[in-house]
């Protein structure tokens, strides 16, 4: 789907040029790239909007399916791209391992973080009540 | 006959249905009665019960006969590393709520996780320990899910290649429940990162998050679907929780909630291939509750088969419920969860190495089923070797008293018998008490050597134990040294016999139970520290010597 566009992505900066200004051209052209687009799913909006959590009424899920598809597709111009031979990049490489000691720090500014806690009584967070861990 | 009967169905009760859990003296982790484990009593009492109308429990054996049990268990480990997995707070059990964060640990925007070098560590020591192969190149994966007490919308973990796969854990079963040794197959052990705390007011229409738990480093141990019993599976998790504590990576204590057990159970008809619809449970809090609940949760999936009704037993995650000793629904699974994973592209990639896997390997240390079956060849029945390898401290010192010289089996009856009991009464740890290794050696040669006799060697352990000192200032300081000159002793017994005649004159006449009397009193004559033997055999003599 499109997260493993976006990996691709990620994984090879130099393949496109993520500025802001570039994606709304390619959006709007009319010459668009088209090869890869029937191998893609077709994106299942209400189920999407479902899992990210945000409600779409009906006439805005029939607005955006349409949106939504011709991103993935123009993410699935990257199926062109022969990689049969290359092992997946999962991420922009760092040098080395990036560990930290196990040594106690206390973060020195958690009266700010607790002030920007929108509903915060008697030490804890305050959240509605949710039973059940829906996916 | 009718006395018998009573004690039939009694126990009988307490076998089929969920067990209590039986506090044994000097075992210090949960033993607990399993519906298998038939012992010669058992059977006796259902002889006797063929007499009497089918009984309740007969039908359930009738049942439960049928059918085979299949359970796996996932554990979720909380190590004790110092911080958090993925940021540099302090982690304490019971702190005051929410003190204990940071932009990391609450999911902040822009905040980016480190991966605390220890997490490592403590992974690589637990899949060695159980005989897994590592991974050299691993990764952490995004599991993704909304909950209250989840802050970045979703968990740190590893997917599809863990730290660790493809071990084994070796179990020796309580002797009280039939023995034996068992083989239970680890599919993975993975690193990840633990939730906050949810808490639920009763009334009202809100809860309660506290993060302090939130980033805390977890290792996920799966296990093979290899337990056929309620009692497999309780050892299998006490095992576990011996071996975190042996390495030292984890207090792995189901109270506090840093050793998490879920079960996994079905059944199938004997014979068949399949495995039944699997049933989830949760909320497990002590290894006896493991233990009930799958006795419970096997009979109930067993009775539906048998009533024809095994569509009735669904995919579903059932809790168990402590007051009600019965698994309840907690909500049917409408499908499985979706948690979109795919790999933290803030972290980056695990590798270890061959040199890293060998240093940390040579600093195992002896794990408790090399240390059990050592003890075996050392001449220690099983009971005794159970007791001496469950705690590594207690191994310890017993080892350590050993290499004094002591004899094996005197060193492992003093530590199950008094020492233990005197730690239990207060309280205390094996390495709280004054007794050293060396005294309680130098205590076992000297009344082997009879310097002093068994009696005194266990008033002076009293207060070895309690106030530490040495044997040897003891004895001296005390006075306690044995008397086993014949001569002296003779003169005692001559004094007690003159000075008690109306007994003497009773024994004479038939009454022999008063040698005990007499061997009482010159016991205290000597302060104690009389031969026993010696006392008797002069006592008896003069006892039985014409007047």
């Amino acid at each position: 789907m499109g997260s493993r566009a976006i990996m691709l992505l990620r994984a090879n900066p130099q393949l496109f040029s993520f500025r802001s200004s570039a994606f709304p051209k390619a959006f709007q052209s009319k010459k668009r790239f088209y090869a890869a687009k029937y191998s893609l799913e077709p994106p299942d909006v209400p189920s999407l909007a479902e899992k990210a959590r945000i409600s779409l009424t009906p006439k805005q899920v029939e607005e955006f399916a349409p949106k939504i598809r011709q991103v993935v597709d123009w993410f699935g111009q990257l199926q062109a791209v022969d990689l049969q031979s290359i092992e997946p990049a999962l991420r922009a490489d760092t040098e080395g391992d990036n560990l930290r000691d196990d040594v106690p720090q206390v973060f020195d500014n958690r009266d700010a973080i607790i002030g920007a806690v929108p509903n915060y009584e008697d030490s804890y967070i305050k959240v509605p009540k949710v039973l059940n861990k829906e996916e | 006959m009718a006395l018998t009967l009573l004690r039939g169905i009694h126990s009988n009760c307490f076998r089929l249905y969920p067990s209590v859990y039986v506090a044994r003296k000097h075992v210090r982790h949960f033993r607990v009665r399993s519906s298998q484990g038939q012992t010669a009593m058992q059977e006796k009492q259902q002889t006797q019960l063929k007499a009497s109308p089918k009984s309740e429990s007969a039908k359930y054996e009738e049942v439960l006969k049928n059918y085979e049990a299949v359970i796996g268990i996932e554990t979720h480990v909380q190590l004790s590393t110092l911080t958090k997995a993925f940021c540099s707070c302090p982690y304490n059990y019971g702190a005051h709520p929410n003190t204990s964060v940071c932009p990391v640990c609450m999911g902040l925007p822009g905040a980016l996780p480190v991966l605390n070098s220890k997490v490592i560590e403590s992974a690589v020591k637990v899949g060695l320990a159980l005989n897994c192969k590592l991974s050299l190149s691993s990764k952490f994966d995004r599991k993704q899910y909304f909950y209250p007490d989840l802050p970045k919308g979703y968990q740190i973990s590893q997917f599809d290649i863990p730290i660790a796969a493809g071990g084994y854990l070796d179990v020796d079963l309580p002797v009280e429940f039939g023995g034996g040794h068992r083989k239970f197959g680890v599919t993975r052990v993975h690193m990840e990162e633990d939730a906050g705390k949810l808490l639920h007011t009763d009334n009202g229409s809100f809860s309660q998050v506290d993060l302090n738990r939130a980033g805390v480093p977890l290792l996920e141990i799966v296990s093979e679907p290899d337990m056929r019993t309620g009692t497999e599976a309780a050892e299998y998790a006490a095992e576990l929780q011996r071996l975190v504590r042996y390495l030292g990576v984890s207090n792995g204590n189901m109270q506090e909630g840093s050793l998490r057990c879920d079960v996994n159970i079905s059944v199938r008809p004997h014979g068949q291939e399949e495995f039944g619809t699997k049933v989830e449970i949760k909320n497990l809090n002590s290894f006896s509750s493991v233990s009930r609940a799958i006795d419970y949760e096997i009979l109930r999936q067993a009775q539906l088969h048998s009533q024809g009704q095994a569509d009735q037993i669904v995919q579903e995650t059932r809790l168990w419920e402590e007051g009600s000793q019965k698994t309840f629904t907690m909500r049917k699974k409408e499908g499985l969860a979706d948690y979109r994973y795919f790999p933290e592209p803030d972290l980056p990639g695990v590798n270890l190495s061959e040199e890293y896997i060998s240093t940390i390997r040579d600093s195992l240390p002896e794990l408790p089923e090399t240390k059990r079956r050592r003890y075996e060849t050392m001449g220690l029945n099983m009971q005794d070797v159970l007791f001496l390898a469950n705690d590594i401290n207690v191994a310890a010192f017993f080892d350590a008293t050993i290499a004094t010289g002591a004899d094996v089996k005197l060193a492992a009856n003093w530590i199950m018998g008094d020492i233990a009991a005197y730690m239990n009464n207060e309280k205390l740890s094996i390495d709280d008490i004054k007794l050293t290794p060396q005294e309680l050696g130098e205590l076992i040669a000297s009344i082997k050597g009879g310097t002093i006799n068994g009696k005194i060697g266990k008033e002076i352990l009293f207060e070895l134990v309690a106030k530490g000192g040495t044997v040897k200032g003891l004895i001296q300081e005390k006075d306690l040294v044995q008397i086993a000159d014949p001569s002296e002793i003779e003169k005692i017994v001559d004094k007690v016999l003159a000075n008690n005649p109306k007994q003497l004159e009773q024994y004479r006449g038939g009454k022999t139970k008063l040698q005990g009397f007499f061997a009482g009193q010159i016991m205290k004559e000597t302060k104690g520290k009389a031969n026993p033997a010696l006392l008797n055999k002069i006592l008896l003599e003069k006892l039985n010597a014409k007047p």
